[in-house]
């Protein structure tokens, strides 16, 4: 075995950028999560957002519920963080969201998956170096129901042409 | 439950208490650091190792400035979080957000403070106990930089039908 040279060892790239964005163009994100109660309670608390319908199963129920419901910002926040791969990664700023609407109520233990669609992909006019590319997300449970959806709009690096 | 909902939550955030033009400081703010971005990142399965890698940004050469970039959404996250007594307590559903903008870089150690104003206050199509209010929210740091600005949608129980439930 030859003595360890970190040059030799090509890096294993991850995410995309401007070039591999077509608008019509689909990304099934990767990996799913399974929310969980204690991911629920852990992120509640440490926002700040002590509302009895994500950390009180009791209130929860007595306003309909099955039980504890998800905060809605933690499945947010999840469906974001599964798409940055394929989508934000290698790229630069989240520049912002729009119509995001919370179609259905996530409860722990339910299992969310996420797909994107390119709709627009743009220049910079401030920074040659990178492009602007607007996505729309759908988040689905177990079942198939889409419970969340919304737009995101990034900054994104463009690759140097050789 | 044992006892009466309403008894669990404050009495001044009804859909009656939420006129179109009030505004309103929330007086908590939160100081970002390892459990609400480092963690919350990597839970949230955000792979971008600018939230969490302090060596990655290192050495003056981001925009974003030196060190761990906050999470657009865990910024956002929590200046929603901070505004949601005041705002939400006696919530429903989250119905919708709107134009979230992520105006500053927020780095650990940041303060943040939440602002909000009343953007609309309607009935809702579908319950007639409760209504929907829309809020604009701010937030800003301890160093008075803008960093989070955007639109809420709130599904609120009416002090008519819940108050005394």
């Amino acid at each position: 075995m030859s003595d360890f040279d970190p040059a030799s060892f090509p890096l294993v790239r991850h995410g995309n950028q401007f070039q591999d964005f077509e608008p019509g163009q689909a990304w099934n994100h990767h990996w799913g999560r399974t929310i969980t109660e204690a991911d629920n309670v852990t992120f509640s608390s440490a926002t700040c957002h002590w509302n009895p319908l994500y950390i009180n199963s009791e209130y929860a129920k007595a306003l309909g519920h099955p039980g504890m419901v998800v905060n809605p910002m933690l499945l947010l926040c999840t469906a974001v963080g599964m798409s940055v791969e394929d989508l934000s990664e290698a790229g630069g700023p989240f520049l912002g969201v729009e119509d995001c609407r919370f179609l259905s109520p996530v409860y722990p233990g339910d299992t969310i998956t996420a797909r994107s669609v390119v709709l627009d992909k743009r220049e910079s006019s401030s920074r040659p170096t990178s492009g602007i590319v607007t996505w729309q997300t759908t988040v689905t449970n177990q079942r198939g129901e889409v419970v969340l959806e919304y737009r995101r709009t990034n900054l994104v690096a463009k690759r140097r042409e050789a | 439950m044992n006892g009466k909902v309403s008894a669990l939550t404050g009495q001044g955030t009804y859909f009656e208490d939420f006129t179109v033009g009030r505004k309103m400081r929330h007086a908590r703010g939160a100081t970002i650091d390892e459990v609400e971005n480092n963690y919350l990142s990597k839970a949230v399965v955000n792979t971008a190792q600018s939230h969490w890698n302090e060596h990655s940004l290192r050495g003056g050469s981001s925009p974003l400035g030196e060190g761990r970039v906050v999470f657009g959404l865990i910024t956002g996250s929590m200046v929603i979080g901070l505004t949601s007594q005041d705002t939400a307590e006696n919530a429903i559903a989250e119905v919708r957000l709107d134009k979230l903008r992520f105006t500053s870089p927020v780095h650990h150690g940041d303060t943040i403070y939440a602002f909000t104003e009343v953007l609309a206050a309607e009935p809702s199509p579908e319950r007639e106990d409760a209504g929907l209010v829309t809020f604009k929210h701010w937030g800003v740091t301890h160093d008075d930089r803008v960093v989070f600005e955007g639109e809420r949608t709130v599904l609120i129980k009416r002090r008519s039908h819940w108050g005394d439930r």
